[in-house]
């Protein structure tokens, strides 16, 4: 595998919408948007109703705070030592005056979070996404960060330490407080789009790509075919 | 070799006069930034009047955005290779429906309005004549910053948006993507059609 320069992330491709699957990804799409309505939805609403903000932030954290040791393996794969400095002195901060990492008194500090995965580092180390994937239930994904999925999983060390049932329980919690924060956002997709199919593969793709370069814009290197056709 | 470097600086020579003889034009109306500047801080002042009902709050950020966002280049850059095949009053039709689906889209956004503030965090020449301006949308209520990039273009002296990149989604790309997929399956009066039906159904103003 070529080792990439460490200051630099190689150029990664522009977005492509390779979508070879789309007859099969459209039913697991399908299904997961049933799955949404019938279940997610209506408990998120439930939950959005019953938990104030704040708490719903706090989880937010606490969850955050559990990744510490995939954030970390995956900034040192990808040769970023200060946000691997960083993550471990957010864990250390959050853990014990943010009461076991309920709150986030460490982006205060200027030790921020900026999400990593392996998805990532494999992207950054010029792996291109594959085709695109729906997976049941997680819902958008492609080749390159499904793949990244099962490498975090592996990296996570909670489950050394927690049994199987309660991990099951702080799993869906955190999959309905999420889906509650973002109840609104994905509302107004659903309304704004003409294909949300589409508008959902298109978004996450641009988004994905944008993260791995640890930019704002998801632009750049698409200017030329989307600015100038 | 001689001749081309001859050629080479007197080329730059020649460029370099043109540039500094230039009139600038180019600024008269501000900078990308101050344009996106003004822009929000007029929506921002009508969406915090009192006395204004909803509906009468987006008829008149309606009329701001008009002046400040260049539609038809939006919607040719959003069409892009399919634009050349639509006729001249299935492209006009296009804009008109295009511009009505984002106004009743974003217009829904009146009534969630709470303290809201932008604050301008950066700006870049992306080349071409092209000006990205970057903001963030702040949440005094609570809820993570959102982050908002404005593509800008100069079209007759004055820059226009042409773009949103709303947490890093392009909305120029991904309307384009979606467009294609209805477009490869029904072509242009598919797409207009269901433009019509989802603007009929989703009107937040009157008529």
């Amino acid at each position: 595998m070529p080792v990439p320069p460490l200051d630099q992330p190689s150029a990664p491709a522009p977005i492509t919408e390779r979508d070879p699957w789309e007859p099969f990804n459209r039913k697991i799409f399908w299904f997961n948007d049933k799955v949404d309505s019938y279940v997610l939805e209506p408990t998120a609403k439930g939950w959005n109703f019953v938990v104030p903000n704040e708490i719903q932030t706090c989880l937010t954290n606490f969850f955050y705070n559990l990744r510490f040791p995939i954030q970390t393996v995956n900034d040192l794969l990808q040769g970023k030592v200060q946000r691997a400095a960083s993550d471990v002195g957010r864990f250390f901060v959050n853990t014990t005056f943010g009461v076991a990492g309920f709150f986030d008194p460490a982006s205060s500090v200027g030790l921020d979070f900026q999400w990593e995965d392996f998805g990532q580092t494999l992207g950054w180390w010029g792996v291109g996404t594959g085709p695109y994937l729906v997976l049941p239930i997680l819902g958008p994904s492609d080749i390159r960060d499904g793949g990244g999925l099962i490498f975090d999983t592996a990296a996570s060390i909670t489950p050394f330490f927690v049994n199987g049932y309660y991990l099951f329980a702080a799993r869906s919690v955190d999959l309905i407080n999420t889906r509650a924060i973002y109840a609104d956002t994905i509302e107004k997709a659903k309304e704004s789009s003409i294909d949300y199919y589409t508008f959902v593969r298109n978004a996450y793709l641009q988004r994905r790509a944008a993260m791995i370069r640890d930019q704002e814009a998801a632009t750049a290197e698409t200017q030329e075919d989307l600015y100038h056709p | 070799m001689k001749s081309f470097r001859f050629w080479a600086t007197s080329g730059l020579f020649a460029m370099l006069c043109i540039l500094a003889l230039a009139p600038r034009t180019t600024f008269a109306t501000g900078s990308p930034r101050d344009v996106v500047r003004e822009l929000s801080d007029a929506v921002i002042a009508v969406l915090q009047e009192k006395n204004l009902s909803a509906d009468a709050k987006r008829e008149k950020i309606r009329g701001i955005v008009q002046g400040y966002v260049d539609f038809s280049t939006m919607s040719r850059l959003v069409l892009a290779r399919n634009w050349a095949s639509l006729s001249d009053s299935q492209k006009a039709e296009f804009v008109e429906e295009f511009k009505q689906h984002l106004s009743v889209v974003y217009g829904k956004n009146v009534e969630s309005y709470n303290n809201e503030k932008v604050q301008i965090t950066g700006d870049r020449d992306e080349g071409r004549g092209d000006w990205t301006v970057q903001t963030k949308i702040i949440r005094p209520q609570g809820g993570a910053d959102i982050l908002v990039d404005y593509r800008l273009r100069q079209i007759d002296g004055s820059w226009k948006v042409i773009d949103l990149i709303i947490e890093r989604v392009s909305l120029v790309s991904n309307f384009r993507s979606q467009f294609q997929e209805v477009m490869a399956n029904g072509g242009i009066e598919k797409l207009l059609q269901l433009l019509r039906e989802k603007n009929a159904a989703g009107q937040p103003l009157k008529s």
